[in-house]
């Protein structure tokens, strides 16, 4: 038993190293592709194309780690999150494109509207509980985006309508790498929140919330309020997001700003690394988007699949995608997360004890 | 029973029906600072029911309850909790992911408003809480490593945390043998020698004679009878609502 934990001991640690490597190696790759960095001969570590994959990483680690804390932490499985992604996009979009405000004015606002959406939605979708509340939550994900594509006044579409939304060029020196940089501060400070709550009496009440919400009220947690300050705290880092998203890409429109798979996607990446954990929804996010990329073709190591066409590629990686989420909440419950430096090791007994636990 | 002092808790014509039925009908008793009293009754007399009332689980149909003099009906639980009512439920209710320390803890962060604690504080209480009860060399394990009377402990200590000033305690002697009911008599005595008022809901009649001064009868939603537990249980009517008129004939023969 002392050996075991040893070895688990030296394994956590060997991750932690990998891990910070990996992590300060994507970090300052993209550095050598400045001017200054390429004249003094820096050999290049990072082209334009993997910054732009590593901004959307970041962007997913964003959605991920927000929706943990209404979903991993809180146990309410917020379907519908993408609204916020959207909200956020056309808030900034708007007043960059239409009230000519400055970026980096108009994008504190991305997560406020957002979060004042989510505290009036959550009001009333929040009563309900369990497959309701996700289908509930998921209808309104959909329904902002139809009507952000469809309210008219005067004739004229306000929100750009379906030909969407076209932002002015933010002005500054190597915007890739400026961008690339303000996603990963946004997905630091969304980690930070969520270990800042874990250690709160806020994030307490949480998952005394998900574990037994009427034990948790005559233990006088004010659920009501506690639930709708989770979804609210979800929808401002979601929003955030969203706002540098819109300027990020210039344009905006129901695909990209409400993308329905998104929805998925990020409460997969939150399974898949460990839903309740500080740091698995951000390497679920990680694995899962690097997966997603590779199945698309957009990686340079690229492997043909057999049988398979390069059209039908993208339809196949939502076939993966959606084989994984079963082999996911069958067999790692707990998510990848629990492996390194969680308290278990990946073995055969590890995966047949996760499938009678979820058989039960 | 201290007669002159004010009540501490007062219910007046407390009612709830589902659908036609009252489950409890026009309930009316008091309840002293410091008291320790049981409520006593045949399954379905809505023992569990009154309690919910009081806790704010339900919502009443009729009358009122007050708390130190004012109106706590239509109250959300989570604000009776703030004012220092807390309970335990018959069917315990952990916080399945948390470690024994941790549930002790939430109840120490949150419960009674008057001295919520910062997470720090919060855990010392719970560890003394936990020695209270007898949880404290458990404290670390994950609570699916609890046996039952511990779980039952578990609920208590939690409750127990929340610093309230009534605690209410539904069955948490059930299921229990006997020598676990001598440990768990004990701790609701020392619980209640730290100055707690004990409402406790009980089947186990040694329990009731063992620690309470007085005891309410339920039956039917109605209170039956009231006094004490000695007199209460030789109670003809007392003793017909739980076996029936036929044996209660029998057994005074």
């Amino acid at each position: 038993m002392i050996a075991r934990a040893a070895s688990i001991d030296r394994w956590r640690r060997l991750f932690v190293i990998v891990g910070a490597i990996l992590v300060a190696y994507a970090l300052l790759a993209p550095i050598t592709s400045l001017d200054a960095a390429q004249s003094a001969n820096v050999p290049l570590l990072a082209d334009r194309l993997w910054f732009r994959i590593a901004t959307i990483i970041a962007m997913f680690v964003v959605m991920a780690t927000a929706w943990n804390i209404i979903g991993g932490i809180t146990g309410y499985a917020a379907f519908g999150n993408v609204a916020f992604f959207g909200i956020g996009a056309y808030t900034t979009g708007m007043l960059v494109a239409k009230a000519k405000w400055p970026f980096l004015v108009a994008l504190p606002l991305a997560p406020v509207v957002a979060a004042a959406f989510a505290a009036l939605v959550g009001l009333p979708l929040l009563r309900l509980r369990g497959h309701y509340f996700a289908v509930a939550s998921l209808g309104v994900g959909v329904a902002v985006g139809e009507l952000v594509q469809n309210i008219d006044y005067n004739g004229q579409p306000v929100f750009g309508g379906a030909s969407g939304l076209f932002l002015p060029i933010f002005a500054i020196d190597n915007r890739g790498l400026f961008f690339f940089y303000l996603m990963v501060a946004v997905a630091a400070v969304a980690i930070a929140v969520t270990w800042r709550v874990l250690r709160s009496r806020f994030g307490y009440g949480l998952i005394a919330i998900r574990e037994n919400e009427e034990a948790a009220a005559v233990l006088g947690v004010n659920t009501t309020a506690y639930k709708v300050a989770a979804f609210a705290l979800a929808a401002a880092l979601t929003g955030l997001a969203g706002g540098i998203f819109s300027q990020w890409n210039v344009f905006i429109n129901q695909d990209n700003a409400f993308p329905i798979e998104y929805n998925v996607q990020m409460i997969l990446m939150a399974l898949l690394g460990g839903t309740g954990t500080v740091f698995g929804p951000a390497a679920g996010a990680v694995l899962l988007q690097l997966l997603i990329q590779f199945l698309g073709g957009s990686l340079p190591i690229s492997v043909d699949i057999p049988f398979v066409s390069v059209d039908a590629r993208p339809i196949v990686a939502q076939v993966i995608l959606g084989v994984l989420l079963v082999v996911v909440v069958i067999f790692v419950p707990r998510g990848v997360i629990d492996f390194f430096g969680g308290s278990s090791r990946l073995s055969w007994s590890y995966l047949r004890q996760s499938l009678r636990e979820t058989s039960l | 029973m201290n007669e002159a002092a004010a009540p501490q808790l007062e219910l007046h014509g407390v009612t709830k029906r589902f659908g036609g039925v009252a489950a409890v009908d026009s309930v009316t008793f008091q309840i002293a600072k410091g008291e320790i009293v049981g409520i006593i009754g045949p399954n379905g007399a809505g023992k569990t029911t009154l309690l919910n009332c009081i806790s704010g689980v339900h919502r009443l149909d009729g009358g009122d309850i007050k708390w130190e003099g004012v109106s706590i009906a239509g109250m959300p639980s989570y604000r009776i909790a703030k004012l220092g009512i807390g309970r335990t439920f018959q069917i315990v209710r952990p916080f399945g992911s948390m470690t024994v320390r941790e549930n002790a803890a939430v109840g120490a962060l949150f419960g009674n408003a008057s001295g919520r604690r910062a997470p720090r504080a919060a855990f010392e209480l719970a560890d003394q809480v936990l020695e209270l009860v007898g949880l404290k060399a458990k404290a670390s394990l994950p609570v699916s490593a609890l046996t039952i009377p511990d779980r039952k402990r578990l609920e208590v200590a939690r409750a127990v945390a929340a610093r309230p000033h009534l605690l209410l305690l539904d069955e948490v002697m059930a299921g229990l043998n006997n020598v676990e009911i001598d440990e768990a008599l004990d701790m609701v005595r020392a619980v209640h020698a730290t100055g707690v008022t004990v409402l406790l809901i009980e089947h186990v009649m040694r329990v009731i004679i063992g620690v309470c001064r007085r005891a309410i009868v339920l039956e039917s939603g109605h209170v039956l009878a009231q006094g004490e537990p000695e007199v209460v249980l030789r109670d003809e009517r007392v003793i017909q609502a739980y076996l029936g008129e036929r044996f209660a004939k029998r057994l005074k023969s």
